[in-house]
């Protein structure tokens, strides 16, 4: 069997991000009744504590998508804070008339929480695949969206949850992830992105998830001269990260998505609105439907996103 | 929320048709026929001693949940709202205007409008919110809905029928305006409905099939829903769609085609007769 490039990070006793993410809503909502959890029928060993612990916050809302988003726009408007949780193709897609007119419509503070963005599912195929999500939800005119890359990043991102009720989509990735941060100071939600390596001023690569690693592994160890940010906040981008666009020649953008209206193509958008002229180069997968086997990374070099070969040419 | 004579609600019943007419006539916009046949289900809401609300207070915390599912015949809803003072009877003059705040679908900028409708069977999944929520705090609220056959067709409807049977949300009265018409026609030949009772039945739901225009079968069938059981209750009222103006009743095209002078005459004589005895 194919192995992953992270896969070695789980003999480390590392975290699964939907653990940290759960344990962390779990510690907010024993000591607040009206967090509640829903899902359609998604698991993960900390949810098992969770509703086994606070059975009267967890509801599983049955295989149904569809009900569980109108029925967590119902909680919210009943003062409740709501964490959906489901596979990331299904609770955007399935659902994603209700997210627009039960959710965005009337502007609930509601938590979609997808498990499995990208190709985290390979080799399942395109039904488990999200490669349009970022997509289909930055069009909602309210909605915050979150990728968080490493442990440390969701759990200050379960504070950050708590402390400001907004619609949301929060992106996990399925696999377990090293930590990036090693000072929460440096994850800001309300600034969204931080620079994780400090290269020159020419060439500035944007990224989150699962190819921040990727690139980061290889701008330390091959390509030095990179600066490296990793985009946690996706939408909404504010002026600040566009000023701070300004400083570089070159911007490339890699994102694990089809690359028509993924981040690639806000920053495009952003930069244009604001009458910023630079070279932008977007990398992210090929637009197709991937019915192959040879796991994420081989999916990923096959399809777009052979990140060694990118750099190789970048540099 | 007071309980009122069959007179007067039958006198709510000509007054409300009168003014869903003229409202949509004045600026062509909205479902007459949809909102007629709904009428004594929301009079019987609101005047039958049913939903408990407070004059001029829609934000008041223990009321009533109410929405129209079907939310094309929101509008049918707004006299009432004005009548209970929930905003001021001059916006149904001014209903579907730019100066005003109401217009055909009900949303949540709207006082007394406790959900946005429109797309079809969200409403319910959004009800088994309130639902559990008030059933795990142990409030006495109760959410009622108002829906349309063609709701049925919905998937999402039966996810959230299933959801609120298991978890035992006896705080939910749906009421089902059941006028069996859709847009290119009779639900039953367009793709049937039938036996729409037995469906609820097997979902585990307290069903009661009655006439919706008679405010006897209307008010027993709701109190019978107040009397918590364990189980959700709904209530299939058999309507007439168009009721009360003559050339509309149970004809197909008036789902949202807006009548001629000559019709709009005919409907105001119509309408000068209460329909309901």
């Amino acid at each position: 069997m194919q192995k992953n490039y992270l896969d070695f990070d789980r003999s480390k006793n590392n975290q699964y991000m939907r653990d940290v993410f759960i344990d962390g809503v779990y510690e907010y909502a024993k000591n607040n009744p009206d967090i509640y959890f829903t899902t359609p029928d998604m698991g993960a060993p900390s949810l098992d504590n969770f509703r086994k612990k606070l059975p009267n916050q967890f509801i599983h809302s049955g295989i149904c998508e569809q009900h569980m988003v109108a029925m967590a726009a119902g909680l919210t408007l009943m003062n409740k804070k709501v964490i959906c949780y489901a596979m990331a193709p299904f609770i955007t897609s399935r659902c994603y008339e209700q997210i627009k007119c039960s959710v965005s419509a009337m502007n609930q503070p509601v938590n979609l929480v997808g498990i499995g963005v990208g190709l985290g599912y390979a080799d399942a195929g395109p039904t488990h695949y999200t490669t349009e999500d970022i997509a289909t939800m930055r069009v909602f005119p309210n909605i915050e969206i979150i990728t968080p890359s490493d442990e440390m990043t969701t759990k200050k991102l379960v504070k950050y949850m708590f402390n400001e009720d907004k619609f949301r989509f929060i992106r996990l990735d399925r696999d377990v992830l090293p930590a990036i941060y090693e000072v929460e100071s440096l994850i800001d939600f309300n600034k969204g992105y931080a620079e994780i390596i400090k290269g020159s001023n020419k060439k500035i690569v944007i990224t989150s998830g699962y190819l921040l690693h990727k690139c980061k592994s290889i701008i330390n160890n091959k390509y030095n001269g990179f600066t490296l940010v990793d985009l946690f906040k996706i939408k909404p981008l504010n002026d600040s990260f566009f000023e701070y666009l300004k400083e570089f020649d070159e911007i490339i953008t890699l994102e694990e998505q089809w690359l028509d209206g993924g981040f690639g193509s806000l920053i495009l958008e952003g930069l244009c609105e604001r009458e910023i002229n630079k070279k932008v180069l977007r990398f992210g997968l090929d637009q197709k439907f991937y019915f192959e086997n040879g796991g994420r990374d081989y999916l990923l070099s096959s399809f777009g996103l052979d990140v060694e070969k990118i750099f190789h040419n970048l540099k | 929320m007071s309980t009122n004579s069959l007179d007067f609600l039958k006198n709510k019943s000509q007054w409300l048709r009168k003014e869903i007419f003229e409202m949509v006539i004045r600026v062509n916009q909205g479902h007459i026929a949809s909102a007629l046949s709904q009428t004594e289900i929301l009079i019987s809401l609101f005047y039958g001693g049913i939903m408990r609300y407070k004059n001029k207070q829609p934000n008041w915390d223990s009321r009533d949940r109410l929405i129209i599912s079907k939310g094309h015949s929101a509008m049918g809803i707004y006299p009432i709202l004005a009548d209970i003072e929930y905003f001021d009877k001059i916006e149904l003059k001014k209903y579907g205007t730019p100066e005003g705040i109401l217009r055909i679908y009900g949303d949540k900028s709207i006082p007394g409008i406790d959900s946005t409708s429109g797309s079809l069977s969200q409403a319910p999944g959004i009800a088994c919110g309130f639902g559990i929520a008030c059933k795990r705090d142990n409030k006495d609220i109760n959410s009622f809905l108002v829906l349309s056959d063609g709701e049925h067709y919905e998937g999402s409807l039966w996810e959230s029928a299933m959801f609120a049977s298991h978890n035992k949300l006896d705080n939910l009265i749906f009421i089902v305006d059941r006028n069996k018409q859709i847009i290119l026609g009779k639900s039953e030949e367009c793709l049937r409905l039938e036996p729409l009772a037995d469906k609820w039945k097997s979902f585990g739901w307290n069903v009661h099939n009655i006439d919706g225009h008679n405010y006897s079968e209307l008010l027993n069938a709701m109190n019978k829903g107040l009397k918590k059981n364990g189980h959700p209750t709904v209530i299939i009222a058999n309507t007439i769609k168009g009721k009360g103006i003559s050339y509309m009743e149970d004809v197909t095209r008036w789902h949202n085609t807006m009548p001629n002078n000559d019709q709009i005459i005919q409907a105001r004589k119509d309408l000068e007769i209460n329909c309901i005895k």
